[in-house]
């Protein structure tokens, strides 16, 4: 094991000294990476050395490296350059993020591109997976590699080489040997693609620094593994603050958006939303937020954007997110405003019932604590996918000028009264009538009327009754039948 | 040029700009309807309206250009 302070133990002139002088010695050279002219390239191109990142990601002097010493082997008989592949160029080992231990496999491109050799995945990468694995510890890769190096991988002994190829992506050599197609890399895997519009991508960042912050913030939301609950932190926010300021975001007009992320920032606690995917399939929310310090998954309607309709990608993405949180052990709280699935001839070509479906099953199968408000609209199968009654809501309410429907008033009357309307004297005035006729139906009075809901609030209220919504269910324990597993509807 | 696109089906509910009028970025150039909805279409960015391609009342596809700006 390595730390960063080994170069201190001064060499001296006997035998003792000189052999662990070559240590010391041999350390130095590794530590330098592919040497000073590769490291101000990897600089000019606006990109920080791997030491130089984790540098950034872990607690200070709290890094414990793992291979420091290794480099390239000769494989099947091939030639090797151990000089020239410092740790066989990727960096190994563990270290704190506030005060939790993670795990790091980050490559180096001064060497060899960063590419992924034999020793570097076979031995290194393998053994942070073992031993992260072994302590249930979270592994945070660095990416910054050309790729497998083809010459350690090619030929059929390739068959057993799955280490080799897990977490690739495609470059635009490869694409034309494969399918002729003319693309360019940034086209392929850059982050105008997947975080715009392959949804690949969780979130752009515009550089090294702001990247290693955003993954240091990510991990705080998370428990170290499935089997712990998540960190509660001091926020200073008062769990029974009243919300100040939802009259002045949301529009009582139904039919009027309002951007969502405004009523998040404002219930949960002060600087706490974390936002994902934020720039793909923007009719949907997605994000981490802390609750009293509590950390929460919110998944909130975007009346903004689409009208806050739901659509295939807006469905993968929550069903994703909903997935992650229950995996994790972090409460729900859907914010519902929503006027249901998107319709039509296109949306149907695309397979919205198949897309839509994986919300409902991972929303469906979520054991974590749930809550949902109702804020406005609650139409359709929306009302089902954002955690309706049926999905099990441990604490489910609606504000004032909630509208639980099948449809909305304007379209039920379209449907089930056309005739009536069409023979109607004064057409206009009659459908006017009868939408008012089924406004008054689907005030949340009626649903609580029933207790089908279990309460109406103030929009003040709507931080408190989250809050004590994911307490009310911190010892919910959820056994279902034993089956082999689901069918997801991918 | 840039041309501002439809990002749904719906129909033209209010066009709220007229070709040669000066936009700031976000300014509502015209309101959809749609899913229930009022969706405002804004300028991406400041600019002079130079063609309004759709009327009240009609109907639009997604990806359609309603608005080019110049």
């Amino acid at each position: 094991m390595t730390f960063w302070s080994a170069n201190r133990i001064r060499p001296v002139e006997n035998e003792y000294g000189k052999l662990v002088g070559e240590l010391h010695a041999r350390r130095k050279k590794n530590l330098a990476m592919g040497g000073a002219e590769k490291i101000d390239k990897q600089h000019q191109r606006g990109k920080l050395t791997v030491r130089e990142r984790i540098g950034l990601l872990f607690d200070q002097g709290t890094f414990v490296e793992l291979g420091l010493l290794a480099h390239q082997q000769p494989v099947r008989g091939g030639e090797s350059d151990p000089d020239g592949t410092p740790a066989d160029g990727v960096v190994t080992g563990h270290g704190d993020v506030d005060g939790r231990q993670v795990w790091v496999i980050a490559y180096d491109f001064t060497v060899m591109a960063g590419s992924m050799g034999a020793v570097g995945e076979q031995f290194k990468a393998a053994r942070v997976r073992e031993l992260a694995l072994r302590y249930r510890k979270p592994i945070v890769w660095l990416l910054d590699s050309a790729g497998a190096r083809i010459q350690e991988a090619a030929g059929s002994t390739f068959a057993g080489s799955g280490w080799l190829f897990a977490d690739q992506v495609v470059g635009a050599r490869l694409v034309k040997a494969a399918t002729g197609e003319d693309v360019t890399d940034h086209e392929m895997g850059g982050s105008q693609v997947h975080c715009y519009e392959s949804g690949v991508g969780d979130n752009e960042v515009a550089d090294d620094v702001e990247c290693i912050a955003m993954v240091r913030r990510f991990l705080s939301y998370l428990p170290s593994s499935n089997t712990e609950q998540p960190p509660l932190v001091v926020t200073g926010d008062p769990p029974d603050r009243l919300v100040d300021g939802l009259d002045k975001i949301v529009p009582v007009n139904p039919r009027s958006a309002y951007d969502v992320r405004k009523v998040v920032k404002a219930v949960f606690d002060q600087e706490s939303w974390f936002e994902l995917k934020p720039t793909w399939a923007k009719n949907i929310v997605v994000g981490f937020a802390r609750a009293g310090g509590q950390s929460v998954g919110v998944v909130a309607n975007q009346p903004m954007q689409k009208g806050g309709a739901l659509d295939s990608d807006a469905a993968d993405k929550a069903a994703r997110f909903i997935r992650m949180c229950d995996a994790f052990n972090i409460p729900l709280v859907y914010l519902m405003d929503v006027p249901g699935f998107m319709v039509g001839s296109q949306v149907e070509k695309e397979g919205i019932i198949r897309h839509g479906a994986k919300m409902l099953y991972a929303t469906s199968e979520a054991t974590v604590p749930k809550v949902t408000v109702i804020m406005r609209k609650a139409y359709g199968a929306g009302y089902y996918v954002m955690n309706g009654k049926g999905y099990q809501p441990d604490t489910i309410v609606a504000w004032p000028f909630a509208e639980i429907s099948v449809m909305g008033p304007e379209g039920a009357v379209n449907i089930i009264f056309n005739k009536q309307v069409e023979a109607a004297e004064d057409p206009t005035a009659t459908r006017a009538q009868l939408i008012e006729t089924i406004r008054a139906q689907i005030t949340p009075y009626l649903a609580a009327g029933w207790a089908m809901i279990d309460d109406v609030i103030d929009p003040v209220e709507t931080r408190r009754v989250i809050i004590k919504g994911i307490e009310q269910a911190r010892d919910k324990k959820i056994d279902r039948p034993w089956r082999k597993h689901g069918n997801i509807p991918v | 040029m840039t041309e501002v696109k439809a990002e749904l089906v719906g129909s033209v509910w209010k066009v709220k700009t007229q070709v040669g009028a000066q936009v700031a970025e976000e300014d509502e150039l015209l309101i959809l309807e749609s899913m229930k909805m009022e969706i405002p279409v804004t300028a991406p960015r400041a600019g002079t309206v130079k063609e309004v391609r759709v009327k009240e009342g009609e109907v639009v596809k997604e990806g359609q250009v309603l608005v080019v700006l110049e």
